[in-house]
């Protein structure tokens, strides 16, 4: 079997409720190593004890409630967050559709900051220079506007624009979060094509979303996750199955107690 | 630390198009562009040569240039070549508080080594700097500057107020996320360094005054900035040249704010990504 592309092992994340975040402060110049007694009271793991692997050519959905971890991960796997437990290994670059204005420079043009982002992310300038076109006209941005600073646009051409850009990238692994809720209903078709015909030649991509349209429409496999632990590991129905039996689980559950409270 | 190191020097055209747009979001949002970059350090200049040099010169104060008032180059001159690296430094510690929070959004979408931020910071105001030498010709022509061996100072002067701004930066952007007050203290900071070092005085005055005790001569001497400054001097003034043991001083004393600059960056590294 090929090497996964992505691989977690035993992965935790914590973080510090509250002012904790002095302490690490204070961890650093005082002693290391040294624990107090309460000291796991107030830190709060977002992600414990997730390990799985992702093959190359697999486009893995992820799933669950809001602020259970998802984002987290993704993050984790981008290697913009280090875990404090485990490891997670990347083999191969990743495109990270995780924020999609991020490096926008409002007082730069549209123009000078496709090629700053750009350039951020790896493109040569010649790959910039040739996809120039494609990208303006891909984000729907009008000749006349590329030349105005960015602080200029509305959001949604700044979105269309870091999508667009992004796009572009031939990193073999994407990550994608909740990015193809941005623009309106013709933008967002041609974002699902854009994001198709990057599946194919054997990407990766690992997304997360809410729509199940989304997620059925390109994963082959769900990972369930739910109060930061990973319960599931299956094809995406059985993952999205499970999800929505918890939630009507909890809407059930809810509606007892309103009842319980208006009687 | 190695490993580090190389992946900072792989990634060092992202520190190139950091330092490009910065210079280029500065200037082209003004009319005078570069002009405002020489104007600051020749108003101060200004400033304190009527503070300094004519006003306190009258009252028998005199801050002159050393080796007398006529000395080649004069007050002017010195108060010049103290005042532009001082600016590179100043600068370099100003932005330095935000040199991560400005850019979170890079930071948490982008898998780069965190350390190219506080990098690209010195770099911006280095490359500052080096425009301001074209001005400081002028001035050094103009005035009657001489210089000789003594010009190639510059080198080690440059090189360790690198070393040492660097690992300022390091440490203040990566406490300042967890701390804020960091940017505060830093204001407070710019200023007591300012007169702290010999940048509009030269060192000797202070050496000559006999109610100041000897420890603080000593703290005053060993300070890293006072041999940095000492070195800008020595460039046009052969007989500021620090003596050995301020210039280990300045040495180590970088190396060690590198050191631990990059201990701390590292060591909160975690935290601060979970923060930013």
């Amino acid at each position: 079997m090929a090497e996964p592309v992505i691989e977690a092992k035993g992965l935790g994340i914590k973080f510090a409720t509250n002012r904790r975040r002095k302490r690490s402060l204070r961890e650093m110049f005082i002693h290391g190593t040294k624990r107090d007694p309460n000291r796991g009271a107030a830190d709060f793991w977002a992600l414990r004890n997730v390990s799985f692997t992702v093959t190359k050519g697999e486009c893995v959905g992820i799933v669950g409630k809001n602020g259970t971890g998802k984002s987290t991960l993704l993050k984790l796997i981008a290697g913009v967050l280090i875990p404090d437990e485990g490891t997670v290994t990347v083999r191969g670059k990743v495109a990270p559709l995780l924020e999609l204005r991020a490096g926008f420079n409002d007082q730069l043009t549209g123009r000078e900051n496709v090629h700053l982002v750009g350039s951020l992310h790896g493109m040569s300038p010649e790959t910039i220079q040739e996809r120039f076109d494609e990208i303006i006209d891909f984000a729907e941005i009008k000749p006349r506007f590329i030349d105005t600073p960015v602080r200029h646009y509305s959001s949604g051409m700044k979105v269309r624009l870091g999508f667009a850009l992004i796009s572009q990238l031939e990193h073999p692994i994407m990550l994608v979060d909740e990015v193809l809720a941005v623009g309106d209903k013709s933008f967002r078709n041609k974002c699902y094509d854009a994001i198709e015909r990057m599946l194919q030649n054997q990407r990766t991509m690992v997304l997360v979303s809410h729509n199940e349209g989304d997620l059925k429409r390109f994963c082959d496999r769900g990972l369930y996750i739910r109060n930061g632990e990973l319960v599931l590991d299956t094809d995406i129905k059985g993952a999205l199955d499970a999800y929505n039996a918890d939630t009507k689980a909890e809407i059930a559950e809810r509606k007892k107690k309103d009842d319980g409270k208006a009687a | 630390m190695a490993s580090r190191t190389l992946a900072v020097w792989q990634n060092r055209k992202i520190v190139g198009h950091l330092v490009r747009r910065d210079l280029k979001v500065k200037y082209q949002n003004s009319i005078l562009g570069y002009a405002w970059s020489m104007l600051e350090p020749l108003a101060m200049a200004c400033v304190y040569y009527f503070v300094f040099g004519v006003v306190f010169a009258a009252t028998g104060g005199a801050r002159q240039a050393p080796g007398g008032p006529d000395a080649p180059g004069g007050y002017a001159l010195f108060l010049l070549s103290g005042l532009l690296p001082w600016m590179w430094f100043s600068a370099a510690l100003n932005d330095a508080p935000k040199a991560l929070i400005t850019h979170s959004k890079l930071i948490t979408t982008m898998k780069v080594p965190r350390e190219i931020f506080p990098l690209a910071i010195v770099q911006t105001k280095f490359v500052e700097y080096l425009l301001t030498w074209p001005v400081l010709l002028v001035f050094v022509f103009a005035l009657g500057g001489q210089t000789g061996w003594n010009f190639f100072w510059i080198i080690p002067a440059v090189a360790v107020q690198l070393v040492l701004s660097l690992g300022v930066t390091l440490l203040l952007s990566s406490i300042n996320v967890l701390l804020r007050d960091v940017e505060r203290i830093v204001r407070i900071l710019n200023r007591v360094l300012f007169y702290g070092t010999p940048v509009i005085y030269p060192m000797f005055r202070v050496m000559e005054v006999e109610a100041l005790p000897d420890w603080f001569k000593a703290l005053y001497a060993h300070n890293p900035l006072a041999g940095i400054f000492q070195m800008h001097h020595a460039v046009w003034y052969a007989s500021e040249a620090p003596p050995a043991s301020v210039l280990w001083a300045t040495v180590g004393g970088s190396i060690l704010v590198l050191l631990i600059g990059y201990v701390t960056f590292r060591r909160l590294e975690s935290a601060v990504l979970k923060e930013l």
